[in-house]
C-alpha cells in the first residue's frame, strides 16, 4: 500500500560546514578561540603550560557538568549537589584519619555520593509530581546539615595522611595532571552515552514529552532514577578530588557548585526546560568558563568580578536563541512578501 | 450593495504568513441571523480567515465590511466592541475561577472601582438560564465538562452583546447527546437574531445546522453553496479536490480466531467487570458517551495505569503488563486520543517519532542507536502511510492534524511484532481526505490479520468500519452489537440505558 500519491520523502540529512558553524556548539568553539585571544591579551602568564597546571583546582566541578546534562535534559534539575560534595569531602577525611587504606577510601566516598544520588533518585520517582527544585533544595539542606553535624564546632576537617591522596593530585610524566585524564575519560563516556545510545535518546524524549516517551515505551521513571544516581556519584568525585588538592573539607566547601555547574550546562545550550542542547556544547562552555577565571586570576581580577561576567554571559547566552528566532522570522516575512 | 442583506461581508482578503501565503483572495458573504458553515481540510486556511475576522491578524489585503460599513480592527477587543466574539475548540478558561469569573474576564461591571459581584453573579446567571445550562455561575469551570465549559464561551459571547458569533470547531470534543444540546442552542441564537459562523469537519453538523456552506481549499476560496442543494459527494470534491467514490472502505476480511480477550477487568473508580475480545482481521470498535471508561479500559491493557483486577489474553496466553513497554513487546500497540500531547514529540523530527518505541531493537548491540537504518525504516514507513512531509527530518509541530495522526499510525506500524492495534479517536480533528486514508489503512491491517480495537465517538465511522460493536456506559459494558445489528438509536440506546436507570434509582 505503499504512498498513493507516490511522494517521496527525503531521508538525507545534509550536514555543511555552515550549518555546523550556526550551531550553538559551532558558536562556542568560535567563543573558545576569541576567549583565549581575549586571555593572552589581559595576561602574560597565558600560557599552555600554566593553564595546564592551574586548571585542575577548577576541573573537579567539570565532573558534575556531565551528568547534570543529564538531569536538565530529563527536564530536572538538582541542586543538592553542592552539599553531596561537602558531605562526600568530609567523609573522606574521616574515613582516611580513622586510619583505612587508600582504596577503601576511595570506594566510601563514591558509596557516600552513590547513596545520595539514590535518596535523590527515589524522592523524584516515588513522587514524581513534585518540582524537582523542591525535592533537591530539601536534601541540600539536609546533606549540608547531616556534613555540618560530623564536622562539628570547628567547621573543618584536615586530611591527615596527605601523602596517601597525593596520587589524585600527581601529574603524569610531570606535565598533565592525573585529573584532567579522569575528567576526560569519563566526559568521553557521558558524551557517547547522552548522544550515541538508546538511553540517551530516552532522556531527550522525556525532556521534550513525558507523557508521549512513556506512551512509546520509554521507562520514564528508570531514566530519571540512573540520572540521580549518576549526579550522585559524580558529586562524590568532585568531593574526593577537591580534598585532593585541599587536603581538607569544611562547612563552605562545594557551596554555590550547584549554581555554577547549572550556569556552564545552561551556557553550553542545555536548556533548564529539557529535551535541548548536547554535552559538547556544556563542556566547550565549562572549558571556556575555567579558562577566563585562570586567565582573569592571573590578571588579578577580583574574583567577585569574575563571577559577573559569567553571569552576564549566561543572560546573552539565554538571549542569544530569542534574537536570532526574530531575526529569521523577519528574513521569512520579507520573502514572503 | 443592499445594506441589510449581509451583516459581515469580506472581499479579497489575503494574509501572508512568513514562507506561505495562508490565505489568497478569499470571499465571504454572512447574512443576518444566518447560520453558515465554514469547510475544508486542515490548513485550508479556516483557522486563519476566522482570526482575521477577529482582528487576532491583520490582513495584507482586503475589504472587511460590518452592516456595510467597512472596518479595520486593529486588535481582538475592536472586533468584540463591534459584536463579534468567538468561541474556539479548546475553550481558552480559566480554570481556577468561576463560571460568573470566566463569562466577565475582561469585561467586569465595575463601580466606583469596585467589582460588583451581586450584579455580575445575576447577570451570569441569567445568561445561563437563557442557554438552559445545568450548571450555576458560582461553579468552578475546571470542574465542568468540555460542553459546559463550551457553554460558558457562548454565553460569555452572549455578555457582550454578540451579534455575530463563531464557533470554532465546537463539537470535535462532544458526545452525540452533546452535540444535540449544541445544536438546539445554536438553533435557538438564530431565531433571536444572532448570526453564526461555524467551523466543522463534521458532515452532520452541517447537515444539522447551516443553511449556506462556504469551502476553502489550499488558502483559496472554492465557493458558497447552499446546504439543500449541494450533495454531499460534489462538497467532498470541493473540500478534497478530487472525489472520493468510497468513504468507509471496509474491506470483506475473513474474521479469524479470538487473538485477543479481556476477562472481567476492573479499576476502582474508572470501569468495573469489563469483559471482551477481538477476532483476527476484524475491526472491533467501543463506543459509548466520553467518559464512560473506553479510554480507561485500553489504558489499563496497555499498562498506562494498573486495573486492581481481570485477566488479559493474546493468543490464548495471559499476559502481566505493568508498563507500556511490555504491551508493546506483546504486540498490543496503543494510538493514543490526544496527538500531540501523548502520541508525538512534536519538538522533534518525524523519522525519530517514528523509531523512538522500537530504538532499542534497531540499535546496534541493543545500547547504540543506528541512525541509518532508523531513517531508511521511518521513511518507508512514513511514505506507506502518504505523510505529507518534505523530509523525515521535518518537525512533527509543522504537519496538519491530519498528517500528524498518519505520523502515529506509522509508529504503529514500524512495530513489526504488532497482533493487536487499538486505536483511540484516531480521525478526531482530522479532515475528511486524511480520515478516508486513515479508514483504508485500517481495511489494509485488517485484511493482514491484526486485530483492531477502534474507539470512537463518531457514529458514521462505528457504523461504516466496524465489524462489531461494544457500547461502554459509566464503566460497564451495556452491549455488543453486530455490524447488522449495529444502528444509531441501538447505539444511543445502550450508551445511557445505565445512566437513565440510576438517575431513576436516585429519584425513587
Amino acid at each position: 500500500m505503499a504512498g498513493k500519491s507516490g511522494r517521496s520523502i527525503n531521508a538525507e540529512q545534509k550536514i555543511t560546514a555552515k550549518k555546523l558553524l550556526f550551531t550553538w556548539e559551532g558558536a562556542l568553539i568560535v567563543l573558545f578561540i576569541l576567549v583565549n585571544i581575549f586571555n593572552m591579551n589581559i595576561s602574560q602568564s597565558y600560557t599552555f603550560a600554566n593553564v595546564l597546571r592551574e586548571m585542575p583546582k577548577y576541573l573537579a566541578e567539570m565532573f558534575m557538568v556531565l551528568p547534570m546534562a543529564y538531569i536538565l535534559v530529563l527536564g530536572d534539575i538538582d541542586i543538592s549537589v553542592g552539599s553531596i560534595v561537602c558531605l562526600t569531602g568530609t567523609l573522606t577525611c574521616y574515613i582516611s584519619n580513622a586510619g583505612a587504606p587508600f582504596p577503601i577510601v576511595i570506594l566510601g566516598c563514591l558509596a557516600a555520593g552513590l547513596i545520595c544520588g539514590v535518596i535523590n533518585g527515589s524522592i523524584a520517582t516515588s513522587f514524581p509530581e513534585l518540582p524537582s527544585m523542591i525535592t533537591t533544595l530539601g536534601t541540600q539542606i539536609i546533606f549540608r546539615g547531616i556534613a555540618e553535624i560530623s564536622l562539628g564546632g570547628g567547621g573543618s576537617v584536615a586530611y591527615n595522611n596527605t601523602k596517601q591522596i597525593m596520587p589524585l593530585s600527581t601529574k603524569l610524566g610531570k606535565t598533565v595532571p592525573v585529573i584532567i585524564l579522569v575528567v576526560l575519560v569519563i566526559a568521553i563516556i557521558f558524551t557517547v552515552v547522552l548522544q550515541l545510545t538508546t538511553f540517551g535518546r530516552s532522556l531527550y524524549a522525556i525532556g521534550s514529552n513525558k507523557t508521549s516517551a512513556f506512551y512509546a515505551g520509554v521507562d520514564v521513571q528508570k531514566c530519571r532514577f540512573i540520572a540521580y544516581v549518576l549526579m550522585g556519584l559524580m558529586a562524590s568525585m568532585c568531593g574526593l578530588f577537591l580534598t585532593a588538592y585541599t587536603y581538607g573539607a569544611n562547612t563552605t566547601t562545594g557551596q554555590g557548585f550547584e549554581m555554577e555547574v547549572i550556569a556552564m550546562c545552561v551556557f553550553g545550550g542545555i536548556a533548564s526546560t529539557g529535551g535541548k542542547g548536547t554535552l559538547i556544547g556544556g563542556i566547550i562552555a565549562g572549558l571556556i568558563i575555567t579558562l577566563l577565571r585562570i586567565a582573569l586570576g592571573q590578571a588579578n581580577v577580583n574574583s567577585q568580578m569574575i563571577l559577573v561576567i559569567v553571569g552576564a554571559l549566561l543572560i546573552i547566552a539565554v538571549l542569544i536563541p530569542g534574537i536570532k528566532g526574530k531575526i529569521d522570522e523577519m528574513k521569512k516575512l520579507r520573502a514572503a512578501a | 450593495m443592499s445594506e441589510s442583506e449581509y451583516i459581515l461581508e469580506l472581499n479579497g482578503i489575503t494574509k501572508i504568513f512568513p514562507g506561505v501565503k495562508a490565505l489568497n483572495q478569499v470571499h465571504f458573504q454572512l447574512k443576518r441571523g444566518e447560520v453558515h458553515a465554514l469547510m475544508g481540510e486542515n490548513g485550508a486556511g479556516k483557522s486563519t480567515f476566522i482570526k482575521v475576522i477577529t482582528g487576532v491578524h491583520a490582513a495584507e489585503e482586503g475589504h472587511m465590511y460590518l452592516e456595510g460599513k467597512e472596518v479595520h480592527f486593529r486588535g481582538p477587543k475592536d472586533a468584540l466592541d463591534a459584536g463579534i466574539a468567538a468561541v474556539y475548540q479548546h475553550p481558552t478558561t480559566y480554570p481556577t475561577l468561576s463560571v460568573t469569573e470566566n463569562i466577565f474576564m475582561g469585561h467586569e461591571i465595575i463601580k466606583g472601582g469596585m467589582i460588583q459581584w451581586n450584579e455580575m453573579n445575576a447577570k451570569a446567571q441569567e445568561l445561563l438560564d437563557r442557554l438552559h445550562a445545568n450548571f450555576k455561575p458560582s461553579d468552578e469551570i475546571g470542574a465542568l465538562s468540555v460542553a459546559q465549559q463550551q457553554m460558558t464561551e457562548i454565553a460569555k459571547a452572549l455578555s457582550t452583546n454578540a451579534k455575530i458569533i463563531i464557533l470554532d470547531e465546537p463539537t470535535a470534543s462532544l458526545t452525540a447527546n452533546e452535540s444535540e444540546e449544541l445544536y438546539r442552542i445554536v438553533d435557538q441564537l438564530r431565531d433571536e437574531g444572532v448570526s453564526i459562523i461555524f467551523i466543522s469537519h463534521r458532515f452532520e453538523d452541517m447537515y444539522r445546522l447551516a443553511t449556506r456552506v462556504t469551502v476553502f481549499r489550499d488558502s483559496q476560496y472554492i465557493g458558497t453553496y447552499d446546504v439543500d442543494k449541494i450533495t454531499n459527494a460534489d462538497l467532498v470534491k470541493a473540500m478534497v479536490g478530487r472525489e472520493i467514490s468510497d468513504m468507509y472502505p471496509k474491506p470483506e476480511v475473513k474474521i479469524g480466531d479470538e487473538i485477543f480477550k479481556i476477562e472481567g477487568m476492573s479499576r476502582t473508580g474508572f470501569f468495573k467487570d469489563v469483559s471482551l475480545n477481538v477476532h483476527a482481521g476484524e475491526i472491533v470498535g467501543m463506543t459509548g458517551l466520553v467518559g464512560a471508561g473506553r479510554t480507561e479500559v485500553m489504558e489499563s491493557v496497555c499498562g498506562i495505569t494498573k486495573p486492581d483486577s481481570g485477566k488479559v489474553f493474546l493468543g490464548g496466553k495471559q499476559l502481566k503488563v505493568k508498563k507500556p513497554e511490555d504491551a508493546m513487546k506483546e504486540g498490543i500497540i496503543l494510538l493514543p486520543e490526544n496527538r500531540s500531547t501523548q502520541g508525538l514529540i512534536l519538538s522533534w523530527g518525524l523519522g525519530r517519532n517514528v523509531t523512538l518505541p522500537i530504538q532499542k531493537k534497531l540499535a546496534k548491540g541493543g545500547i547504540f542507536n543506528d541512525s541509518k537504518k532508523e531513517n531508511e525504516l521511518s521513511k518507508k514507513f512514513l511514505e506507506e502511510v502518504d505523510t505529507k512531509a518534505v523530509t523525515i527530518f521535518d518537525p512533527a509541530s509543522s504537519l496538519s492534524g491530519g498528517n500528524q495522526q498518519k505520523v502515529v499510525v506509522a509508529k504503529a506500524l514500524a512495530q513489526d511484532n504488532m497482533k493487536l492495534v487499538i486505536m483511540d479517536e484516531p480521525t478526531k480533528g482530522v479532515d475528511v481526505g486524511a480520515k478516508a486514508e486513515i479508514y483504508a489503512i485500517m481495511g489494509e491491517l485488517a485484511k493482514k490479520g491484526y486485530g483492531i480495537i477502534m474507539i470512537s465517538s463518531e457514529m458514521p465511522e462505528i457504523l461504516g468500519m466496524c465489524d462489531r460493536v461494544y457500547v461502554m456506559c459509566n464503566g460497564r459494558v451495556t452491549g455488543c452489537l453486530n455490524r447488522e445489528e449495529a444502528s444509531q438509536e441501538r447505539i444511543l440506546n445502550l450508551s445511557m440505558e445505565h445512566s437513565s436507570n440510576e438517575r431513576q434509582e436516585e429519584a425513587v
